[in-house]
């Protein structure tokens, strides 16, 4: 009615910067929008009937969100880290474009999209907080990885992070030169006896990679390795990606120092390795008895049966349905992923004959010790050493502050995290964090849900109990867009966005009719695709 | 409701979803259709991050036991799901894979709580 109208008129719309549009930075924005909106229906339907319960008045009359990310496209790890045989989990983008799609539904919010906007380095976080009411740090742990710590990870060539590996194959735009060194080796000239036209785009690689780590991005390299092309064909992989993989890598050892009841991966995922060969890919998987009889330990039974007991129970179940004895022959499939349970790598040696790439892993056989739910792998002396042409490091993302963060103790260099409490940054300021740079690398896409939800609700509370602080200059994406048209940025909006969608999905640059995209791979191919 | 069904052709029955909260949002949903679709078709805040491709389990749904006990059997990759699911219950389903049917008249099914 007239009066609210009056009334709202004269209040500010609530300003937000979200920095990263992953799925955190979407999740939190779909859900602040909400909830303020909610809120402002509460403070104005009070005057209709004589329910007060709401009627406290609220400072905002909507709220305006700028979603700020360095590359030219959304979606953060949705798009350049779940693997592209994935589509149905990809299906989420279609999720957050709607908070685009229905822009204009409500007079009272209204959402940007800033993409090639770097936060740090084009525009400083300080300055971010004095434009806009509230600041959401969204930007993820993709900048960075967790060490093994053990000779030879930085010198030997063929050692590569899984983080650098996933950005390669999923068409980062930063991630390009990996592929070179993937292609040397899997595919090194042995010589005079092979040369290059032996070589054909279905020929299975004889290369061994070793992957370190078991959680379910170690399965997902794992998995797009032994496709290789024929059984990624289908899919958003980049042609030029396939070209390298050719028919796959005949043999990958996933290797983790613990036991099979304490890996990190999901069931669904080590599911999909066992199905691979049953769905003509070529690929037996492999897990040996003897390991999975190493790790029930007392300990790990009691983890079986206690709270939490039934997702490790039924990856217990399946590993035991597809174990075989060592050296037994299981299907005629050219290639095999193999999983290796109680094997600590502790060293990565170089190549008998060129001594600056790796040529094996060597591992310290372990057993578990400890109580229930604490057990630790010991090393028992026994060494084991697994050739490897190619070494993938996958034990973990890590997150690293924004310039200038450090400075300010809003980063835990401990935890690799944002220093927050549900989601508030310690002490006066309009800071707030979620997603993976909140809580660590670590969830699934969903898991970003309540996590944005915990943020919100402590930005809400902030609403309600602060005069908000931004103040100094305080003009929101008017200020932005000052600020990146004095410096010259180069800056990619909703629309821009949709037309790289378009060049991409262009059938002059799809290799069939099944292929979703052929992902553009350089930034500046991108920026000409936004201005077409 | 009997104007409802002179409107529409489809033949539909009265559920209620229960938010985390304990808010009540009784619907008209149409036989056949998935719980999901449903719930999205009346605005209610169930998520259904992978389009219903059993690739997320963010439309997790709790039935009553009698219901859930006349629901038709999950699939390994359901269950490999609900293995993710927060606060996973003996009567979990995901709402992606139920569809209505005329037996539902008059049921609840929760959205469980995650907490906030
Ligand atoms: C290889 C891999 C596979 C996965 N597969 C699955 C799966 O199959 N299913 C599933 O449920 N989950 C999967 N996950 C987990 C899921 O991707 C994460 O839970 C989720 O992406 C985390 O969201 P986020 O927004 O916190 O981070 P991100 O997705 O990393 O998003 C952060 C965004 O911030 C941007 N950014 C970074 N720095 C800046 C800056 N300075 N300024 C502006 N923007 C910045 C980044 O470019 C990025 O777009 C996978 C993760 C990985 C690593
Ligand atoms: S919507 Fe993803 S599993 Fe149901």
């Amino acid at each position: 009615n007239n009066n609210d109208d009056v009334n709202n008129d004269n209040k500010p719309r609530l300003s937000v910067a979200v920095v990263g549009a992953g799925p955190a930075g979407f999740y939190a924005s779909k859900y602040l929008t909400s909830s303020v909106l909610k809120r402002i229906t509460q403070s104005t339907s009070s005057g209709d009937d004589d329910d007060d319960t709401h009627s406290t008045p609220f400072g905002f009359s909507g709220i305006d969100i700028d979603l700020i990310e360095r590359l030219p496209t959304p979606y953060g790890l949705v798009r350049y880290g779940v693997a592209p045989d994935h589509p149905e989990v990809k299906n989420v983008e279609n999720d957050f474009a709607a908070l685009f799609n229905k822009q204009g539904e409500s007079q009272n919010s209204s959402i940007n999209f800033y993409g090639n906007v770097d936060v740090g380095k084009q525009i400083p976080l300080s300055k971010l907080q004095s434009l806009y009411d509230v600041v959401i740090l969204a930007y993820g742990c993709q900048a960075a990885d967790k060490r093994l710590n053990i000779p030879g990870e930085d010198t030997l060539e063929g050692v590569l992070s899984a983080r650098e590996f996933v950005a390669w194959y999923n068409g980062h735009p930063e991630f390009q030169h990996i592929g070179p060194i993937v292609e040397r080796c899997l595919w090194k000239k042995k010589s005079n006896t092979t040369n290059d036209d032996d070589i054909t785009e279905t020929s299975i690689s004889p290369a061994r990679v070793v992957v370190i780590g078991q959680g379910n991005v170690a399965l997902d390299v794992a998995r797009v390795l032994a496709k290789g092309k024929p059984g990624l064909i289908d899919t958003d992989t980049p042609t030029s990606v396939l070209n390298v993989l050719k028919g796959g890598v005949s043999h990958v050892s996933v290797v983790g120092r613990r036991g099979h009841v304490q890996g990190a991966f999901t069931i669904k995922e080590l599911r999909e390795l066992t199905k691979l060969d049953k769905e003509g890919h070529n690929v037996s998987f492999v897990v040996r008895k003897e390991e999975l009889e190493m790790g029930m330990t007392d300990a790990s039974m009691e983890e079986l049966k206690g709270p939490g007991g039934r997702p490790k129970s039924r990856i217990d179940k399946l590993l035991q349905d597809n174990a075989v004895e060592e050296d037994a022959q299981s299907t005629d499939a050219e290639k095999s992923v193999e999983i290796r349970f109680l094997l600590n790598p502790t060293q990565l040696a170089p190549h008998e004959s060129n001594l600056s790439k790796v040529g094996h892993v060597l591992c310290e056989r372990t057993r578990l010790e400890g109580d229930p739910g604490k057990q630790r792998p010991v090393g028992t002396g026994e060494m084991e050493e697994l050739p490897a042409d190619l070494v993938l490091v996958s034990i973990g993302y890590r997150g690293m502050p924004l310039e200038g963060m450090e400075e300010l103790d809003f980063f835990d260099s401990s935890s690799s995290t944002v220093v927050n409490e549900h989601g508030k940054l310690p002490g006066e300021n309009n800071l707030f964090v979620t997603g993976w740079i909140k809580r660590g690398p670590t969830g699934i896409i969903g898991t970003n849900i309540m996590d944005a939800k915990d943020t919100v609700k402590s930005v809400m509370n902030y609403l309600e109990t602060s005069v908000p602080v931004a103040g100094v200059e305080s003009q929101g994406r008017d200020g932005l867009n000052d600020h990146l048209g004095a410096h010259d940025v180069k800056v990619v909006d909703w629309n821009q966005f949709l037309r790289i969608v378009s060049a991409e999905i262009d059938t002059t640059r799809l290799r069939s009719e099944a292929q979703p995209r052929e992902k553009i791979l350089a930034v500046s191919e991108m920026l000409n695709a936004a201005q077409r | 409701r009997s104007n409802i069904r002179a409107f529409s052709s489809k033949e539909t029955v009265t559920i209620t979803y229960c938010d985390p909260d304990g808010t009540e949002h009784p619907v008209e949903a149409e036989i056949g259709k998935h719980l999901l679709d449903v719930a999205h078709d009346n605005n209610i805040e169930l998520e259904g991050a992978c389009g219903g491709e059993l690739a997320c389990s963010t439309c997790h749904l709790v039935f009553e036991e009698e219901v859930y006990d006349t629901l038709p059997p999950k699939s390994d990759e359901e269950e490999d799901m609900l293995d993710l699911a927060f606060e996973l219950t003996e009567t979990s389903r995901l709402g992606c894979q139920i569809r209505v049917v005329k037996e539902f008249d008059g049921i609840k099914v929760r959205i469980p709580d995650d907490g906030y």
